[in-house]
């Protein structure tokens, strides 16, 4: 069972991308793929919508599984291996989410179980890069989502011109010299490809 | 949903994070059809974003809505007032109640500030529109309730989740 998570900030597009990316990755029932939804604001929006697409979800509320309620994400990671055995599990932690402490406590949650983990996709939303960053306000969480991530993804693409979008690349850029940097929109579908195929692959 | 385990306080409060949530039951005399709904839902969205900035916010996270109706369900959200707001979904036929469930998680102001914005913006949008807001209540979830679930059944599950609302839970009158 495979655990990849989807992170990024709040209103970056991560909803929208685990339902894309959840289908494409299920195949015409080749996988079996389950999610896991993580909201901190106690009423998970985001959980009932990807339910009413019909993909197995399980809903986490009341606080950050980076923190918060890291044992119920552990205890809810062992129970989908102990009761459905997916072949991936999916992960979208809240928005503020630091992606290192989401890894950690799904290895928790892997101690009796056979997990491996899969890349950290961080999205960026190319939309509001300045704000996002913006040391004042966001910055240092945002930057800590940003570094570390395995795959960066700029979101919502579509909705930019080519300049923000090498804007945004070149700004996340500064903060991970490793991470691979790739351009999606979850609205044209550009991007989801690939982020399948790393996924496949990924090897800790 | 399984009993929450919390460890610590959440990693997000030590950036000015805060949330609130909160589902509600709203009804209106005359049946709204689902372009009434979506601009409904959108200005809500806009309304409370605004409230938030108005008390002090410097960011907004997201402010997102679910809305279920006997007739199919919509969602709404925005990321802040100069994005707009955006909404899904389509109701088969106009209805006179939903439910709505809010989500604000703003950067800057303390949770009070939010569940007060949350609480005005919903209020007064609702009542703009001629709706009126029969029970609302904080931080419930709609765990239950399932997507397969009859009519019937999911109109009860959503009306057992609303008992005893912890903010109002006034007669219905209808």
């Amino acid at each position: 069972m495979k655990i990849t998570q989807i992170a990024g900030f709040l209103g970056c597009g991560k909803t929208t991308l685990v339902l894309k990316l959840s289908r494409q990755l299920a195949g015409d029932n080749e996988r079996k793929v389950a999610l896991v939804v993580n909201e901190i604001g106690e009423i998970p929006v985001d959980g009932k919508v990807i339910e009413e697409s019909g993909m197995m979800v399980k809903d986490i509320g009341g606080g950050c599984i980076c923190c918060e309620v890291a044992a119920t994400f552990a205890k809810t990671i062992y129970r989908i291996y102990k009761d459905f055995s997916p072949d991936h599990v999916l992960v979208e932690p809240t928005g503020v989410a630091v992606p290192h402490q989401v890894k950690l406590a799904a290895r928790m949650g892997g101690r009796d179980a056979k997990i491996s983990l899969g890349p950290a996709i961080v999205l960026f939303d190319a939309t509001r890069p300045a704000e996002l960053l913006d040391m004042d306000m966001l910055g240092q969480l945002v930057t800590t989502q940003v570094k570390d991530a395995d795959i960066i993804a700029i979101s919502k693409v579509d909705a930019v011109d080519d300049a923000a979008v090498g804007d945004s690349s070149q700004r996340v850029r500064a903060y991970n010299a490793k991470a691979e940097i790739l351009n999606l929109s979850s609205f044209t579908g550009l991007g989801i490809d690939q982020l399948v195929d790393r996924i496949l692959v990924w090897k800790e | 949903m399984d009993e929450t385990v919390k460890d610590d306080h959440g990693c997000y409060t030590e950036h000015g994070v805060s949330g609130y949530g909160i589902a509600a039951k709203l009804s209106r005399k005359e049946a709204m059809n689902d372009a009434f709904v979506k601009n409904m839902a959108e200005n809500m969205m806009l309304s409370i974003a605004q409230k938030c900035l108005e008390l002090g916010a410097r960011c907004i996270g997201h402010i997102k809505s679910h809305l279920k109706t006997e007739a199919g369900n919509i969602k709404a959200d925005t990321i802040g007032v100069s994005h707009g707001s955006f909404s899904t979904g389509n109701l088969t036929h106009p209805v006179n109640t939903l439910y709505i469930a809010i989500n604000s998680i703003v950067q800057g102001i303390p949770e009070d500030a939010v569940k007060a914005a949350t609480l005005e913006g919903m209020h007064e949008v609702a009542d703009h529109r001629g709706l009126s807001v029969v029970k609302e209540k904080e931080h419930t979830y709609f765990d239950e309730f399932d997507f397969v679930a009859s009519k019937k059944d999911y109109i009860k599950q959503l009306e057992e989740q609303l008992a005893g609302g912890s903010i109002s839970d006034t007669d219905e009158g209808e």
